[in-house]
Protein backbone atom coordinates (compact mmCIF):
# COMPACT_ATOMS: atom_id res chain seq x y z
CA UNK A 1 0.00 0.00 0.00
CA UNK A 2 2.85 2.29 0.85
CA UNK A 3 4.31 1.93 -2.64
CA UNK A 4 1.00 2.72 -4.23
CA UNK A 5 0.54 5.85 -2.13
CA UNK A 6 4.01 7.02 -3.11
CA UNK A 7 3.42 6.28 -6.75
CA UNK A 8 0.39 8.46 -7.19
CA UNK A 9 2.11 11.79 -6.43
CA UNK A 10 5.16 10.67 -8.38
CA UNK A 11 2.97 9.95 -11.35
CA UNK A 12 1.14 13.25 -11.04
CA UNK A 13 4.44 15.13 -10.76
CA UNK A 14 6.04 13.52 -13.76
CA UNK A 15 2.92 13.96 -15.80
CA UNK A 16 2.29 17.55 -14.85
CA UNK A 17 5.60 18.51 -16.37
CA UNK A 18 4.56 17.40 -19.82
CA UNK A 19 0.88 18.12 -19.88
CA UNK A 20 0.65 21.49 -18.17
CA UNK A 21 1.30 23.61 -21.23
CA UNK A 22 -1.17 21.90 -23.54
CA UNK A 23 -3.77 24.07 -25.25
CA UNK A 24 -2.54 27.33 -23.71
CA UNK A 25 -1.71 29.06 -27.00
CA UNK A 26 -3.93 30.62 -29.68
CA UNK A 27 -2.39 28.68 -32.53
CA UNK A 28 -0.60 25.35 -32.34
CA UNK A 29 1.86 24.62 -35.15
CA UNK A 30 3.15 21.12 -35.78
CA UNK A 31 6.57 20.28 -37.14
CA UNK A 32 8.63 17.14 -37.48
CA UNK A 33 11.84 18.29 -35.78
CA UNK A 34 14.02 15.92 -37.80
CA UNK A 35 14.50 17.81 -41.06
CA UNK A 36 17.46 20.15 -40.79
CA UNK A 37 17.81 22.94 -41.69
CA UNK A 38 14.02 23.29 -42.07
CA UNK A 39 13.16 22.11 -38.57
CA UNK A 40 15.25 20.21 -36.06
CA UNK A 41 16.15 19.85 -32.42
CA UNK A 42 19.22 21.88 -31.60
CA UNK A 43 21.82 20.83 -29.05
CA UNK A 44 19.79 22.28 -26.21
CA UNK A 45 16.91 20.01 -27.21
CA UNK A 46 14.72 22.89 -28.42
CA UNK A 47 13.04 23.08 -31.79
CA UNK A 48 14.97 25.30 -34.19
CA UNK A 49 15.37 25.90 -37.90
CA UNK A 50 14.10 27.96 -40.80
CA UNK A 51 10.46 27.14 -40.22
CA UNK A 52 10.62 27.73 -36.48
CA UNK A 53 12.05 31.23 -37.03
CA UNK A 54 9.61 31.93 -39.84
CA UNK A 55 6.64 30.59 -37.88
CA UNK A 56 7.49 32.71 -34.86
CA UNK A 57 7.84 35.77 -37.09
CA UNK A 58 4.46 35.01 -38.69
CA UNK A 59 2.77 34.67 -35.32
CA UNK A 60 4.29 37.91 -34.08
CA UNK A 61 3.14 39.72 -37.22
CA UNK A 62 -0.35 38.22 -36.97
CA UNK A 63 -0.46 39.12 -33.27
CA UNK A 64 -1.20 35.62 -32.00
CA UNK A 65 0.41 33.43 -29.38
CA UNK A 66 1.89 30.33 -30.98
CA UNK A 67 3.03 27.03 -29.62
CA UNK A 68 5.09 24.37 -31.39
CA UNK A 69 4.13 20.72 -31.36
CA UNK A 70 6.45 17.96 -32.45
CA UNK A 71 4.68 15.27 -34.43
CA UNK A 72 5.91 12.35 -36.50
CA UNK A 73 5.83 12.98 -40.23
CA UNK A 74 3.61 10.09 -41.25
CA UNK A 75 0.77 11.14 -38.96
CA UNK A 76 1.19 14.89 -39.34
CA UNK A 77 -1.75 15.40 -41.74
CA UNK A 78 -4.23 13.08 -39.95
CA UNK A 79 -3.48 14.77 -36.64
CA UNK A 80 -4.07 18.20 -38.18
CA UNK A 81 -7.46 17.01 -39.38
CA UNK A 82 -8.13 15.51 -35.98
CA UNK A 83 -7.60 18.91 -34.40
CA UNK A 84 -4.50 18.11 -32.37
CA UNK A 85 -3.00 21.34 -33.74
CA UNK A 86 -3.98 24.10 -36.15
CA UNK A 87 -1.19 24.31 -38.70
CA UNK A 88 1.77 22.39 -40.16
CA UNK A 89 5.15 23.87 -40.99
CA UNK A 90 7.32 20.88 -41.79
CA UNK A 91 8.91 21.39 -45.20
CA UNK A 92 5.67 20.18 -46.74
CA UNK A 93 5.32 20.65 -50.48
CA UNK A 94 2.02 21.89 -51.79
CA UNK A 95 0.55 19.11 -53.97
CA UNK A 96 -2.79 18.39 -55.59
CA UNK A 97 -3.08 15.19 -53.62
CA UNK A 98 -2.60 16.89 -50.25
CA UNK A 99 -4.95 19.72 -51.30
CA UNK A 100 -7.74 17.16 -51.30
CA UNK A 101 -7.45 16.70 -47.56
CA UNK A 102 -5.99 19.96 -46.22
CA UNK A 103 -5.55 23.60 -47.24
CA UNK A 104 -2.26 25.43 -47.81
CA UNK A 105 -1.03 28.97 -47.39
CA UNK A 106 0.92 30.55 -50.22
CA UNK A 107 4.39 29.06 -50.58
CA UNK A 108 7.08 30.42 -48.28
CA UNK A 109 9.77 28.56 -50.18
CA UNK A 110 9.79 28.24 -53.97
CA UNK A 111 9.51 24.84 -55.67
CA UNK A 112 12.49 22.92 -54.39
CA UNK A 113 13.95 20.51 -56.94
CA UNK A 114 14.48 17.01 -55.59
CA UNK A 115 17.96 15.54 -55.82
CA UNK A 116 19.65 12.17 -55.69
CA UNK A 117 22.27 11.43 -53.05
CA UNK A 118 24.69 8.52 -53.23
CA UNK A 119 28.00 7.49 -51.72
CA UNK A 120 31.26 8.68 -53.28
CA UNK A 121 32.50 6.52 -56.13
CA UNK A 122 29.11 5.03 -56.97
CA UNK A 123 28.35 5.26 -60.68
CA UNK A 124 24.65 5.40 -61.38
CA UNK A 125 22.71 5.79 -64.60
CA UNK A 126 19.60 7.45 -63.24
CA UNK A 127 17.73 7.00 -66.54
CA UNK A 128 18.16 3.22 -66.47
CA UNK A 129 18.25 2.13 -62.85
CA UNK A 130 17.84 -1.59 -62.36
CA UNK A 131 18.07 -3.78 -59.29
CA UNK A 132 18.98 -0.81 -57.09
CA UNK A 133 17.86 -0.07 -53.56
CA UNK A 134 16.37 3.41 -53.46
CA UNK A 135 15.54 5.20 -50.20
CA UNK A 136 13.00 7.94 -49.51
CA UNK A 137 11.06 9.18 -46.52
CA UNK A 138 7.60 7.62 -46.35
CA UNK A 139 4.55 9.67 -47.39
CA UNK A 140 6.65 12.22 -49.29
CA UNK A 141 6.34 13.37 -52.89
CA UNK A 142 9.70 11.72 -53.54
CA UNK A 143 8.51 8.36 -52.26
CA UNK A 144 5.56 8.52 -54.63
CA UNK A 145 7.81 9.65 -57.49
CA UNK A 146 10.36 6.87 -56.86
CA UNK A 147 7.65 4.24 -56.71
CA UNK A 148 6.16 5.45 -59.98
CA UNK A 149 9.43 5.93 -61.84
CA UNK A 150 11.69 3.18 -60.52
CA UNK A 151 9.33 0.87 -58.68
CA UNK A 152 9.15 -1.78 -61.37
CA UNK A 153 12.85 -2.64 -61.67
CA UNK A 154 14.15 -1.53 -58.29
CA UNK A 155 13.43 -1.85 -54.58
CA UNK A 156 12.01 1.29 -52.99
CA UNK A 157 12.55 1.55 -49.25
CA UNK A 158 10.74 4.16 -47.20
CA UNK A 159 11.86 5.48 -43.83
CA UNK A 160 10.01 7.10 -40.97
CA UNK A 161 12.54 9.90 -40.63
CA UNK A 162 14.93 11.16 -43.30
CA UNK A 163 18.05 10.74 -41.14
CA UNK A 164 17.40 7.00 -40.97
CA UNK A 165 17.70 6.86 -44.76
CA UNK A 166 21.02 8.73 -44.56
CA UNK A 167 22.30 6.26 -41.96
CA UNK A 168 21.32 3.35 -44.22
CA UNK A 169 22.99 4.93 -47.24
CA UNK A 170 26.21 5.31 -45.25
CA UNK A 171 25.95 1.73 -44.01
CA UNK A 172 25.74 0.53 -47.61
CA UNK A 173 22.17 -0.69 -47.37
CA UNK A 174 20.98 1.74 -50.03
CA UNK A 175 22.34 2.67 -53.44
CA UNK A 176 20.80 6.11 -53.52
CA UNK A 177 18.34 8.43 -51.83
CA UNK A 178 15.88 10.83 -53.37
CA UNK A 179 14.78 13.80 -51.25
CA UNK A 180 14.36 17.58 -51.29
CA UNK A 181 17.51 19.26 -52.62
CA UNK A 182 17.46 21.73 -49.74
CA UNK A 183 17.69 18.82 -47.31
CA UNK A 184 20.35 16.81 -49.15
CA UNK A 185 22.68 19.64 -50.16
CA UNK A 186 23.96 20.57 -46.67
CA UNK A 187 24.39 16.86 -45.90
CA UNK A 188 26.49 16.29 -49.01
CA UNK A 189 28.58 19.35 -48.13
CA UNK A 190 29.00 18.34 -44.50
CA UNK A 191 29.97 14.76 -45.26
CA UNK A 192 33.40 15.80 -46.60
CA UNK A 193 32.90 14.02 -49.88
CA UNK A 194 31.65 10.75 -48.40
CA UNK A 195 28.27 11.38 -50.01
CA UNK A 196 27.63 13.20 -53.28
CA UNK A 197 24.68 14.61 -55.17
CA UNK A 198 24.20 13.02 -58.54
CA UNK A 199 21.93 12.94 -61.56
CA UNK A 200 19.33 15.43 -62.73
CA UNK A 201 17.19 17.83 -60.73
CA UNK A 202 13.68 16.46 -60.40
CA UNK A 203 10.94 19.06 -60.36
CA UNK A 204 8.02 17.79 -58.29
CA UNK A 205 5.87 19.78 -55.88
CA UNK A 206 4.74 23.38 -56.00
CA UNK A 207 6.74 25.06 -53.31
CA UNK A 208 6.54 24.64 -49.58
CA UNK A 209 3.64 26.12 -47.64
CA UNK A 210 1.88 26.05 -44.31
CA UNK A 211 -0.70 23.29 -44.04
CA UNK A 212 -4.07 24.28 -42.56
CA UNK A 213 -7.41 22.61 -41.97
CA UNK A 214 -9.91 23.22 -44.74
CA UNK A 215 -12.60 25.74 -43.92
CA UNK A 216 -10.66 27.62 -41.24
CA UNK A 217 -10.70 30.83 -43.23
CA UNK A 218 -9.97 33.17 -40.35
CA UNK A 219 -6.61 31.58 -39.54
CA UNK A 220 -5.79 31.17 -43.23
CA UNK A 221 -6.43 34.87 -43.85
CA UNK A 222 -4.43 36.15 -40.89
CA UNK A 223 -1.48 33.86 -41.63
CA UNK A 224 -1.71 34.66 -45.35
CA UNK A 225 -1.58 38.39 -44.66
CA UNK A 226 1.33 37.99 -42.25
CA UNK A 227 3.24 35.93 -44.81
CA UNK A 228 2.53 38.52 -47.51
CA UNK A 229 3.92 41.26 -45.25
CA UNK A 230 7.05 39.26 -44.32
CA UNK A 231 7.74 38.53 -47.97
CA UNK A 232 7.39 42.21 -48.82
CA UNK A 233 9.71 43.46 -46.04
CA UNK A 234 12.40 40.90 -46.89
CA UNK A 235 12.15 38.79 -43.72
CA UNK A 236 11.42 35.56 -45.60
CA UNK A 237 14.28 36.12 -48.03
CA UNK A 238 16.66 36.93 -45.19
CA UNK A 239 15.76 33.70 -43.39
CA UNK A 240 16.16 31.68 -46.59
CA UNK A 241 19.58 33.31 -47.11
CA UNK A 242 20.52 32.48 -43.51
CA UNK A 243 19.49 28.84 -43.57
CA UNK A 244 19.87 27.76 -47.19
CA UNK A 245 22.23 30.37 -48.66
CA UNK A 246 19.78 30.79 -51.54
CA UNK A 247 17.49 33.45 -52.97
CA UNK A 248 16.27 36.10 -52.89
CA UNK A 249 12.99 34.66 -54.16
CA UNK A 250 10.34 37.09 -53.00
CA UNK A 251 12.00 40.53 -53.42
CA UNK A 252 9.77 43.04 -55.19
CA UNK B 1 40.27 -0.87 -17.38
CA UNK B 2 38.32 2.13 -16.12
CA UNK B 3 41.05 4.49 -17.33
CA UNK B 4 40.96 2.93 -20.75
CA UNK B 5 37.19 3.29 -20.84
CA UNK B 6 37.36 6.96 -19.85
CA UNK B 7 40.09 7.62 -22.40
CA UNK B 8 38.07 5.92 -25.08
CA UNK B 9 34.88 7.90 -24.37
CA UNK B 10 36.82 11.13 -23.95
CA UNK B 11 38.17 10.85 -27.45
CA UNK B 12 34.92 9.65 -28.87
CA UNK B 13 32.30 12.27 -28.13
CA UNK B 14 34.22 15.53 -28.40
CA UNK B 15 37.47 17.44 -28.09
CA UNK B 16 39.07 15.99 -24.98
CA UNK B 17 37.33 15.26 -21.68
CA UNK B 18 35.89 18.78 -21.40
CA UNK B 19 34.39 18.59 -24.88
CA UNK B 20 32.95 15.18 -24.16
CA UNK B 21 31.44 16.39 -20.93
CA UNK B 22 29.94 19.43 -22.66
CA UNK B 23 28.50 17.18 -25.37
CA UNK B 24 27.06 14.68 -22.92
CA UNK B 25 25.42 17.42 -20.83
CA UNK B 26 23.85 19.55 -23.55
CA UNK B 27 20.09 20.09 -23.47
CA UNK B 28 19.41 17.25 -25.86
CA UNK B 29 21.22 14.81 -23.61
CA UNK B 30 19.56 16.17 -20.49
CA UNK B 31 16.21 15.57 -22.15
CA UNK B 32 17.40 12.06 -22.96
CA UNK B 33 18.35 11.42 -19.31
CA UNK B 34 15.12 12.98 -18.06
CA UNK B 35 13.09 10.68 -20.28
CA UNK B 36 14.12 7.84 -17.97
CA UNK B 37 11.20 8.96 -15.79
CA UNK B 38 8.68 7.59 -18.30
CA UNK B 39 10.38 4.21 -18.17
CA UNK B 40 10.48 4.12 -14.37
CA UNK B 41 6.90 5.33 -13.95
CA UNK B 42 5.66 2.75 -16.45
CA UNK B 43 7.66 0.01 -14.71
CA UNK B 44 6.54 0.78 -11.13
CA UNK B 45 2.94 1.75 -11.84
CA UNK B 46 2.68 -1.13 -14.31
CA UNK B 47 3.99 -3.54 -11.68
CA UNK B 48 1.57 -2.26 -9.03
CA UNK B 49 -1.35 -2.74 -11.40
CA UNK B 50 0.02 -6.15 -12.43
CA UNK B 51 0.01 -7.34 -8.80
CA UNK B 52 -3.61 -6.21 -8.40
CA UNK B 53 -4.60 -7.86 -11.68
CA UNK B 54 -2.66 -10.95 -10.65
CA UNK B 55 -4.48 -11.25 -7.31
CA UNK B 56 -7.86 -10.66 -8.96
CA UNK B 57 -6.95 -13.18 -11.66
CA UNK B 58 -5.99 -15.76 -9.05
CA UNK B 59 -9.21 -15.15 -7.12
CA UNK B 60 -11.16 -15.73 -10.33
CA UNK B 61 -9.15 -18.85 -11.21
CA UNK B 62 -9.83 -20.38 -7.79
CA UNK B 63 -13.42 -19.22 -7.48
CA UNK B 64 -16.20 -21.64 -6.61
CA UNK B 65 -18.40 -19.95 -9.21
CA UNK B 66 -17.86 -21.55 -12.61
CA UNK B 67 -18.32 -18.43 -14.83
CA UNK B 68 -15.71 -16.56 -12.76
CA UNK B 69 -13.32 -19.48 -13.24
CA UNK B 70 -13.91 -19.32 -16.98
CA UNK B 71 -13.15 -15.61 -16.96
CA UNK B 72 -9.94 -16.24 -15.00
CA UNK B 73 -8.83 -19.02 -17.34
CA UNK B 74 -9.72 -16.95 -20.40
CA UNK B 75 -7.81 -13.94 -19.08
CA UNK B 76 -4.59 -15.78 -18.25
CA UNK B 77 -4.62 -17.94 -21.37
CA UNK B 78 -5.46 -15.27 -23.93
CA UNK B 79 -3.34 -12.46 -22.52
CA UNK B 80 -0.29 -14.66 -22.00
CA UNK B 81 -0.57 -15.98 -25.53
CA UNK B 82 -0.66 -12.64 -27.39
CA UNK B 83 2.65 -10.82 -28.03
CA UNK B 84 2.99 -7.79 -25.76
CA UNK B 85 3.81 -5.51 -28.71
CA UNK B 86 0.38 -6.27 -30.12
CA UNK B 87 -1.29 -5.56 -26.80
CA UNK B 88 0.61 -2.31 -26.55
CA UNK B 89 -0.80 -1.22 -29.88
CA UNK B 90 -4.24 -2.74 -29.44
CA UNK B 91 -5.38 -1.79 -25.93
CA UNK B 92 -4.73 1.99 -25.96
CA UNK B 93 -6.16 2.40 -29.45
CA UNK B 94 -9.21 0.26 -28.70
CA UNK B 95 -9.77 2.18 -25.48
CA UNK B 96 -9.43 5.57 -27.19
CA UNK B 97 -11.86 4.63 -29.91
CA UNK B 98 -14.42 3.19 -27.54
CA UNK B 99 -14.32 6.37 -25.47
CA UNK B 100 -14.75 8.37 -28.65
CA UNK B 101 -17.62 6.13 -29.66
CA UNK B 102 -19.40 6.76 -26.36
CA UNK B 103 -18.72 10.49 -26.64
CA UNK B 104 -20.02 10.46 -30.20
CA UNK B 105 -23.30 8.83 -29.15
CA UNK B 106 -23.94 11.73 -26.79
CA UNK B 107 -22.37 14.74 -28.46
CA UNK B 108 -22.72 14.26 -32.20
CA UNK B 109 -25.81 15.11 -34.25
CA UNK B 110 -27.70 12.16 -35.74
CA UNK B 111 -26.74 12.94 -39.33
CA UNK B 112 -23.04 12.87 -38.42
CA UNK B 113 -23.49 9.47 -36.76
CA UNK B 114 -25.27 8.06 -39.79
CA UNK B 115 -22.53 9.21 -42.13
CA UNK B 116 -19.91 6.49 -42.34
CA UNK B 117 -16.23 6.71 -43.14
CA UNK B 118 -15.31 9.47 -40.73
CA UNK B 119 -13.79 8.94 -37.33
CA UNK B 120 -14.75 10.36 -34.96
CA UNK B 121 -18.13 11.32 -36.42
CA UNK B 122 -17.86 14.92 -35.19
CA UNK B 123 -15.26 17.22 -33.69
CA UNK B 124 -16.88 17.18 -30.24
CA UNK B 125 -16.15 13.47 -29.90
CA UNK B 126 -12.44 13.96 -30.60
CA UNK B 127 -10.22 12.85 -27.75
CA UNK B 128 -6.77 14.34 -28.01
CA UNK B 129 -4.41 12.08 -26.09
CA UNK B 130 -1.52 13.81 -24.37
CA UNK B 131 1.68 12.10 -23.28
CA UNK B 132 0.11 11.78 -19.83
CA UNK B 133 -2.89 9.92 -21.17
CA UNK B 134 -0.69 7.62 -23.19
CA UNK B 135 1.50 6.93 -20.19
CA UNK B 136 -1.51 6.03 -18.04
CA UNK B 137 -2.78 3.74 -20.81
CA UNK B 138 0.68 2.20 -21.10
CA UNK B 139 0.76 1.51 -17.34
CA UNK B 140 -2.61 -0.21 -17.49
CA UNK B 141 -1.59 -2.21 -20.56
CA UNK B 142 1.57 -3.41 -18.82
CA UNK B 143 -0.47 -4.15 -15.69
CA UNK B 144 -3.09 -6.17 -17.53
CA UNK B 145 -0.59 -8.12 -19.64
CA UNK B 146 1.81 -8.97 -16.82
CA UNK B 147 -1.04 -9.41 -14.35
CA UNK B 148 -1.97 -12.50 -16.36
CA UNK B 149 1.50 -13.92 -15.80
CA UNK B 150 1.37 -12.92 -12.14
CA UNK B 151 -2.02 -14.64 -11.74
CA UNK B 152 -0.54 -17.86 -13.02
CA UNK B 153 2.43 -17.58 -10.68
CA UNK B 154 0.29 -16.75 -7.63
CA UNK B 155 -2.15 -19.54 -8.41
CA UNK B 156 0.69 -22.03 -8.59
CA UNK B 157 2.12 -20.70 -5.33
CA UNK B 158 -1.25 -21.11 -3.60
CA UNK B 159 -1.22 -24.76 -4.62
CA UNK B 160 2.36 -25.14 -3.42
CA UNK B 161 1.51 -24.40 0.20
CA UNK B 162 1.56 -27.85 1.89
CA UNK B 163 -1.96 -29.13 2.53
CA UNK B 164 -0.82 -30.67 5.80
CA UNK B 165 -0.14 -27.21 7.25
CA UNK B 166 -3.65 -26.02 6.39
CA UNK B 167 -5.19 -29.16 7.88
CA UNK B 168 -3.07 -28.75 10.99
CA UNK B 169 -4.24 -25.14 11.27
CA UNK B 170 -7.91 -26.15 11.15
CA UNK B 171 -7.22 -28.90 13.63
CA UNK B 172 -5.94 -26.23 16.02
CA UNK B 173 -9.29 -24.49 15.70
CA UNK B 174 -8.56 -21.67 13.25
CA UNK B 175 -11.61 -20.66 11.23
CA UNK B 176 -11.53 -21.29 7.45
CA UNK B 177 -10.98 -17.54 6.90
CA UNK B 178 -8.01 -17.51 9.23
CA UNK B 179 -6.57 -20.61 7.61
CA UNK B 180 -6.86 -18.95 4.23
CA UNK B 181 -5.38 -15.56 5.13
CA UNK B 182 -2.88 -16.42 7.85
CA UNK B 183 -1.57 -19.70 6.48
CA UNK B 184 -2.23 -20.13 2.79
CA UNK B 185 -1.91 -16.52 1.59
CA UNK B 186 0.89 -15.68 4.01
CA UNK B 187 3.01 -18.62 2.82
CA UNK B 188 1.96 -18.21 -0.79
CA UNK B 189 4.23 -15.13 -1.13
CA UNK B 190 7.31 -17.19 -0.35
CA UNK B 191 6.53 -19.59 -3.17
CA UNK B 192 5.41 -16.82 -5.53
CA UNK B 193 8.37 -14.44 -5.16
CA UNK B 194 10.81 -16.18 -7.53
CA UNK B 195 8.13 -16.33 -10.22
CA UNK B 196 7.05 -12.76 -9.58
CA UNK B 197 10.63 -11.55 -9.86
CA UNK B 198 10.67 -13.15 -13.30
CA UNK B 199 7.47 -11.36 -14.26
CA UNK B 200 8.98 -8.08 -13.04
CA UNK B 201 12.01 -8.58 -15.29
CA UNK B 202 9.76 -9.19 -18.29
CA UNK B 203 7.74 -6.10 -17.46
CA UNK B 204 10.90 -4.03 -17.11
CA UNK B 205 12.01 -5.11 -20.56
CA UNK B 206 8.62 -4.31 -22.04
CA UNK B 207 8.96 -0.66 -20.97
CA UNK B 208 11.21 -0.18 -23.98
CA UNK B 209 8.02 -0.26 -26.08
CA UNK B 210 6.77 3.10 -24.77
CA UNK B 211 7.82 4.98 -27.90
CA UNK B 212 5.18 2.99 -29.80
CA UNK B 213 2.64 5.21 -28.03
CA UNK B 214 4.36 8.47 -29.02
CA UNK B 215 5.87 8.79 -25.58
CA UNK B 216 9.26 10.46 -25.93
CA UNK B 217 11.09 7.81 -23.95
CA UNK B 218 14.75 6.79 -23.83
CA UNK B 219 14.52 4.65 -26.95
CA UNK B 220 13.10 7.50 -28.99
CA UNK B 221 15.75 9.94 -27.74
CA UNK B 222 18.51 7.39 -28.42
CA UNK B 223 17.26 7.19 -32.00
CA UNK B 224 17.13 10.95 -32.30
CA UNK B 225 20.49 11.84 -30.78
CA UNK B 226 22.30 8.93 -32.39
CA UNK B 227 21.09 9.77 -35.89
CA UNK B 228 23.86 11.01 -38.19
CA UNK B 229 24.27 14.77 -38.53
CA UNK B 230 26.38 16.62 -41.08
CA UNK B 231 25.24 20.18 -40.52
CA UNK B 232 27.37 22.09 -37.98
CA UNK B 233 24.66 24.60 -37.05
CA UNK B 234 22.35 21.77 -36.03
CA UNK B 235 24.83 20.39 -33.50
CA UNK B 236 27.80 18.07 -33.22
CA UNK B 237 28.70 16.60 -36.60
CA UNK B 238 28.91 12.82 -36.44
CA UNK B 239 28.06 9.66 -38.33
CA UNK B 240 25.56 7.02 -37.30
CA UNK B 241 26.01 6.84 -33.52
CA UNK B 242 22.81 5.04 -32.67
CA UNK B 243 24.67 1.93 -31.52
CA UNK B 244 26.40 3.93 -28.79
CA UNK B 245 23.11 5.07 -27.38
CA UNK B 246 21.59 1.63 -27.69
CA UNK B 247 24.61 0.34 -25.79
CA UNK B 248 23.93 2.88 -23.03
CA UNK B 249 20.32 1.64 -22.81
CA UNK B 250 21.66 -1.89 -22.73
CA UNK B 251 23.80 -1.05 -19.70
CA UNK B 252 20.90 0.82 -18.06
CA UNK B 253 18.62 -2.20 -18.28
CA UNK B 254 21.33 -4.56 -17.03
CA UNK B 255 21.94 -2.34 -14.00
CA UNK B 256 18.21 -2.27 -13.26
CA UNK B 257 18.14 -6.06 -13.55
CA UNK B 258 21.03 -6.50 -11.13
CA UNK B 259 19.43 -4.10 -8.67
CA UNK B 260 16.08 -5.90 -8.91
CA UNK B 261 17.70 -9.29 -8.36
CA UNK B 262 19.36 -7.97 -5.23
CA UNK B 263 16.12 -6.51 -3.89
CA UNK B 264 14.16 -9.66 -4.62
CA UNK B 265 16.74 -11.76 -2.82
CA UNK B 266 16.33 -9.61 0.29
CA UNK B 267 12.55 -9.73 -0.02
CA UNK B 268 12.71 -13.50 -0.30
CA UNK B 269 14.88 -13.71 2.81
CA UNK B 270 12.45 -11.53 4.74
CA UNK B 271 9.37 -13.40 3.59
CA UNK B 272 10.77 -16.83 4.44
CA UNK B 273 11.94 -15.90 7.94
CA UNK B 274 11.01 -18.62 10.40
CA UNK B 275 9.94 -21.00 7.67
CA UNK B 276 11.39 -24.35 6.77
CA UNK B 277 11.64 -23.41 3.09
CA UNK B 278 13.16 -20.69 0.97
Amino acid sequence: MKTVRMLVPALALALGGTAGTALAADVRIATEGAYAPWNYLDDSGELAGFEIDLGNALCERAGVECEWVQNEWDSIIPNLQAGNYDAIMAGMSITEERMESIAFSDAYYPPDPSRYLTTAGTELDIENLEGKRIGAQGATIQAAYAEETFGEDNTILTFETPDQSIADLMAGNLDLIIADGSYLMPIAEGSNGAMVLTGPYVMIGNGVGMGLRQGEDELATSMGEALEALKADGTVDALIKEYFDAGPFFAE
Amino acid sequence: MLDALIAWTAGTFGEGPAGTLAYLTNGKHLAFYASVRFTLIAAFAGAAIAVVCGLLGTAALRSRIAPLRWIGTGYTTIVRGVPDVLFFLFLPLAFEQSVEWVMAQQACPAEALAESGRWPPCQAAQWFLTTTDYLVLACFTLGIVYGAFAANVINGAMNAVPRGQLEAASAYGFTPGQVFWRFQVRQMWVYALPGLSNVWMLLLKATSLLSLLQIQDMVLWANRIGAPNFIPRVGAVHGDWRWRYYLALFVFYILLTLLSEHLFRRLQRNASRGMAIG
